[in-house]
């Protein structure tokens, strides 16, 4: 999907592009599938939002419900262009997935089925054709964790590859500033609208005017934080990069399903090696085929692979806790029957004091009394790469 | 809708029985979903063609317009016949406007005039996404061509906005005054696929008329001994807003019924003057050319120019608002061909200046870059970090935006200028070339002046109109020329005038006890500035007792025999004793005790070294004191100065000594500077 077009034409195809993206209830690949047709008939997105209604039906397979939302779209167009023109003059880049400014990894590894019909960026759009790496965990990573992210960081700011984060807080927040203090690019890929971001350009103003980051959103300009948008762009920080680097990931959550999606895809994915004490399920994506790393980011030799796995395979002292938490994340249980189901040798009272200490489960109030664990709060994440 | 259906229509809603055929053609064009350029002269009918498409379309018609008054009298002629219209400008209070705004998205509205200014603001960008848009007007659109003479920043995101509608939204752009290079211009920005339809320009009810003066003096002589016999009523464009305010008082003095009019003027006060206008309630509106515009008044029986306009396309446009009727009109312009030391003619002086001044130095240009490179900043705070003057900064920013080096971004309320990453070098070579195309303007507005042969010929070939072979139509071909003659009766009134004319000073604000005070001068506009400069740069001694007189006679003027307890002075920065030595002077003569406890707390920077109003406010803030709270409690004062600025450090005063229990503080200086910024 690569053709050229002077900036002009492009310009004025920007309104229909916005509205084709922000269409409701039609999947990214339905779109998608539309650019992909246009683009063969050497037809543009102006051409088919003036198309006939019929043509619509018979060569891009538009259904009525479709249909209804298309034309109102139509009628919006001219709204978009107000909106694109405040955009433009405000120093937003509008991208369509057929610019050549277009970040090529992100239409690779993403497929017409999820890639982005548009983005919007602030900052030097270039980095979007460099290599790129991504450094996963969680938002309350351990301390080791950190400098992982500070060592790969360093590594690949040196090799001149692109650090691309989501501005979380824990290994987020590391890899962008770890990545800034080694001089390395980097790009932040927002959970919210791109005219929302004051306070990050704020305080990035110096690093984007010098073309070492570039602010990146796939959601509507105006839109504020929101979990789904959170969650939603974690594939896209995925569909970014060359490599992904695991610091740290529980066997739950958005982590472990992009890593486990990812693997699936034959994506290069790097886990940092555990230590024998850490609680993570680092071993788990290592053991599915993800590729082990030192706290350098280096990968292991077989000898030192086969060192640690038998220093792992120790047993562990705390199997009691971790079946119990592990048990939680399927429902919302008594310590009573989570004594009964596990058959473990506590008393439900030790459950319940154990359980009232640990910072991801949460207390459901009532008699008796019931454990939830975090995980489960939040909705699974959609797969990453269909 | 074809001709035959439309003109019912057009006969029912606007009660005219017919369109014009180039009327039509644009309407027709329109109703395609075309673009198109509409070029007539006033008075063709051009609001027409937006205004019945606007009526039949389904949805709202946005107009751009620059001009305010104009809104507001075709709102009006609108509302009259019943359609749904209305406005947005700054003339209007934010609620009122936010209720317009609601009422175009609530689809309560067919029609809805704009200031292009308001593209900046973001509730109305919010509000567009609502709003079911059948048409887009650009008004005077000239203006969005850095060729054209009138050139507005504001209409730059008009044009990219134009270039981002959907194909077959119907955009119309007008205006009355184009040269082939502005039309080439326009056609270019707004579309590669636009229709442009063009009338002819030349206005055969004119009478033009050149006066060729000696002096300033013989201008003001002239039209005191002329102006009451000129039919109907009209216009005096003056070139500079203390002249709208010299020119008319000197016709007060003379009890010739006239008015001024400027930007510096209020809304309420513009829109009473433009009412008045239309009312033909003073035989002439003393202006800058900030009037006129876009006003619908058709008998316009005289426009004259005291100075000439920077080119013949400035002139034009400037004259068309007169005799729209078709009614023989006078159109006069004066000029001074007295040459300085130099040999340069006076008239000459003014417009080359305003090319001159046009640009900030590159320098200046590379502060503010500097400036916005270290961090997002606000406008006052780029003025602030460069000490540059506002319209500077304002010149600069627009040009910078323009070249993408910096761009406007808006962060919930506020404003911010930020550098743009791989942002091109400033290209002053874009600024040469407009300072030559702008001079050769002029000279050809001179050419004007010395013309021999049709004067209006001229000025439609200038416009790149098909003209015809005779026009005759001024002092040149079949009119009797004007001459100055001044009469020694007139000439002896001027003389009084200028003793007896003292500027105001506005300086009156709420939680001060300041009144507006006055001045025995303009610093630039006689030899006060001169002895003035004498003896505070030159050391040339105490202020000459010239002075004193004139500024006696200023004070008697205002304040009469009005009581005052005491008579301050503002403290020197630089100049010595010279403010005190006259103050107690004034004292003497006056017999007004004098007191010497007005006193400054820290030292402050000379004023004139500060280029914008915000640093000259900071300079003082907080900066003055009084010595003895208990002698000024309750007292009227005299505040004296020598120069009046921005008015900052007497403001600042005023505030102290109300603060201190002032009753009245009453501001006294000698001359006030011309063109003070903010």
């Amino acid at each position: 999907m690569e053709v050229m077009f002077n900036n002009d034409s492009m310009d004025k195809e920007l309104a229909y592009w916005l509205a084709l993206a922000h269409l409701p209830k039609v999947r990214i690949k339905k779109k998608n599938e539309i650019i992909v047709k246009l683009f063969e008939e050497q037809k543009t997105i102006i051409d088919f939002f003036h198309s006939d209604k019929n043509d619509w039906v018979s060569n891009y397979d538009i259904d009525d419900n479709e249909m209804f939302i298309f034309e109102k779209a139509i009628n919006e167009l001219s709204n978009y262009s107000f909106m694109v023109e405040d955009l433009l003059e405000q120093g937003y880049s509008i991208i369509p997935i057929t610019s050549p400014d277009y970040s090529p990894i992100l239409k690779k590894n993403l497929g017409r089925t999820f890639a982005p019909p548009l983005i919007y960026t602030k900052g030097n759009k270039n980095i979007l054709k460099e290599s790129s790496i991504a450094i996963v965990g969680s938002r309350k990573a351990d301390e080791i964790s950190l400098e992982f992210t500070d060592n790969v960081a360093k590594k690949a700011s040196k090799e001149y590859k692109v650090v691309v984060s989501g501005f979380a807080k824990g290994v987020d927040k590391q890899a962008l500033d770890s990545a800034l203090k080694y001089k390395g690019q980097s790009i932040i890929v927002l959970p919210q609208g791109i005219s929302t971001f004051k306070s990050g350009f704020k305080k990035y103003y110096k690093q984007i005017i010098e073309g070492d980051i570039l602010v990146l959103s796939t959601f509507f300009p105006k839109a504020h934080w929101s979990v789904q948008f959170a969650m939603a762009r974690n594939p896209i920080i995925y569909g970014l990069v060359n490599e992904i680097y695991v610091a740290e990931s529980s066997s739950k959550g958005g982590t472990w399903s992009g890593v486990v999606d990812g693997l699936r895809k034959g994506r290069n994915i790097y886990v940092r090696k555990p230590n024998v004490i850490e609680k993570n399920a680092n071993n788990l994506l290592i053991q599915k085929g993800a590729i082990p790393v030192n706290l350098e980011g280096n990968k292991l030799s077989y000898e030192q692979i086969e060192t640690l796995n038998s220093i792992v395979s120790e047993p562990d002292l705390n199997t009691e806790e971790e079946k119990i938490i592990e048990f939680l994340k399927k429902g919302v249980y008594t310590s009573k029957r989570i004594v009964d189901t596990l058959k473990i040798n506590w008393t439900s009272r030790k459950v319940t004091s154990f359980l009232k200490h640990q910072k991801d489960v949460i207390i459901v109030k009532g008699k008796p009394m019931k454990f939830a664990h975090k995980d489960r709060t939040i909705h699974a994440q959609k797969t990453l790469f269909g | 809708m074809n001709r035959h259906q439309a003109e019912i229509e057009l006969r029912k809603i606007f009660g005219f029985e017919k369109f014009y055929d180039e009327q039509w053609d644009t309407i027709d064009l329109l109703f395609k979903g075309e673009k198109v350029l509409l070029i007539e002269k006033t008075g063709f009918g051009k609001s027409l063609c937006f205004q019945f498409p606007a009526t039949q379309f389904e949805g709202l018609t946005i107009i751009f317009s620059p001009l305010i008054a104009l809104m507001r009298d075709q709102v009006n002629g609108l509302v009259k016949k019943g359609i749904n219209a209305k406005f947005i400008n700054s003339e209007q209070t934010a609620e009122e406007n936010s209720q317009t705004i609601q009422d175009a998205k609530d689809a309560k509205l067919k029609i809805l005039y704009i200031a292009p200014e308001r593209q900046e603001n973001q509730e109305w960008i919010q509000a567009t996404r609502d709003m079911n848009l059948s048409m887009i007007v650009i008004d005077e659109a000239h203006t969005i061509s850095v060729w054209g003479h009138d050139f507005r920043p504001a209409f730059r995101r008009i044009v990219n906005l134009i270039k981002l509608l959907p194909e077959k939204m119907p955009v119309l752009a007008t205006t009355a005054t184009a040269t082939k290079r502005v039309q080439i211009d326009v056609e270019k920005q707004i579309s590669s696929q636009i229709t442009t339809l063009r009338g002819q320009l030349v206005r055969d009810n004119f009478n033009l008329y050149v006066i060729n003066v000696n002096s300033e003096d013989e201008k003001l002589i002239w039209l005191a001994e002329n102006i009451n016999k000129l039919s109907g009523t009209g216009l005096i464009y003056t070139g500079t807003r203390v002249n709208t305010e010299i020119y008319s008082r000197w016709f007060e003095y003379l009890n010739i019924n006239t008015t001024e009019y400027n930007a510096g003027l209020d809304g309420e006060t513009r829109k009473d003057i433009e009412l008045g206008l239309m009312a033909n309630k003073w035989k002439a509106v003393v202006s800058t050319n900030a009037l006129g515009m876009g006003i619908d008044k058709s008998d316009i029986r005289f426009i004259i120019h005291t100075q000439i306009p920077a080119s013949p396309i400035h002139y034009y446009q400037e004259i068309g608002r007169a005799g729209r009727d078709g009614k023989p009109t006078n159109i006069i312009l004066f000029y001074n061909s007295t040459r300085d030391d130099k040999g340069i003619e006076e008239d000459y002086k003014l417009p080359k200046a305003f090319i001159d001044g046009g640009r900030p130095s590159l320098k200046k240009y590379n502060k503010v870059i500097n400036a916005v490179k270290g961090e997002q900043l606000g406008e006052r705070q780029i003025m602030k970090a460069t000490n540059l003057k506002q319209t500077q900064v304002r010149v600069i920013k627009a040009d910078l935006i323009e070249q993408g080096i910096i761009k406007e971004v808006i962060y919930g309320g506020s404003k911010k200028y930020e550098y743009q990453f791989d942002a091109p070098e400033l290209n002053t070579k874009a600024f040469e070339e407009l300072r030559q195309l702008k001079l050769s303007e002029l000279a050809s507005m001179i050419e004007y002046v010395n013309l021999s042969t049709s004067r209006m010929q001229f000025l439609c070939k200038y416009l790149g109109d098909d003209v015809p072979e005779i026009i005759e139509n001024c002092d040149n071909t079949n009119l009797e020329e004007f001459k100055s003659n001044p009469q020694y009766n007139t000439i002896t009134q001027l003389k009084e005038f200028r003793e007896n004319y003292f500027p105001e000073l506005q300086v009156e604000s709420r939680g001060s006890n300041i009144v507006n005070g006055i001045s025995a001068s303009y610093y630039g506009v006689s030899n006060v500035g001169i002895a003035l400069h004498r003896s505070k740069y030159k050391k040339g001694g105490d202020f000459p007792d010239f002075l004193l007189k004139l500024t006696l006679k200023a004070y008697r003027k205002k304040y009469g025999q009005e009581h005052f307890d005491m008579i301050v002075y503002v403290p020197p920065t630089e100049s010595g004793d010279l403010v005190k030595n006259f103050a107690e002077k004034l004292s003497r003569v006056l017999k007004v005790p004098i007191s010497h406890n007005l006193i400054k707390t820290e030292e402050t920077k000379p004023q004139k070294v500060f280029q914008n109003g915000f640093l000259k406010k900071d300079n003082v803030s907080g900066k003055f004191g009084y010595r003895n709270i208990e002698e000024i409690r309750g007292k009227s004062v005299i505040l004296f100065d020598d120069i009046f600025d921005s008015g900052a450090t007497i403001k600042e005063i005023g505030r102290m000594l109300t603060n201190n229990g002032a009753s009245k503080i009453a501001p006294l200086i000698i001359a006030r500077t011309v063109g003070g910024d903010v």
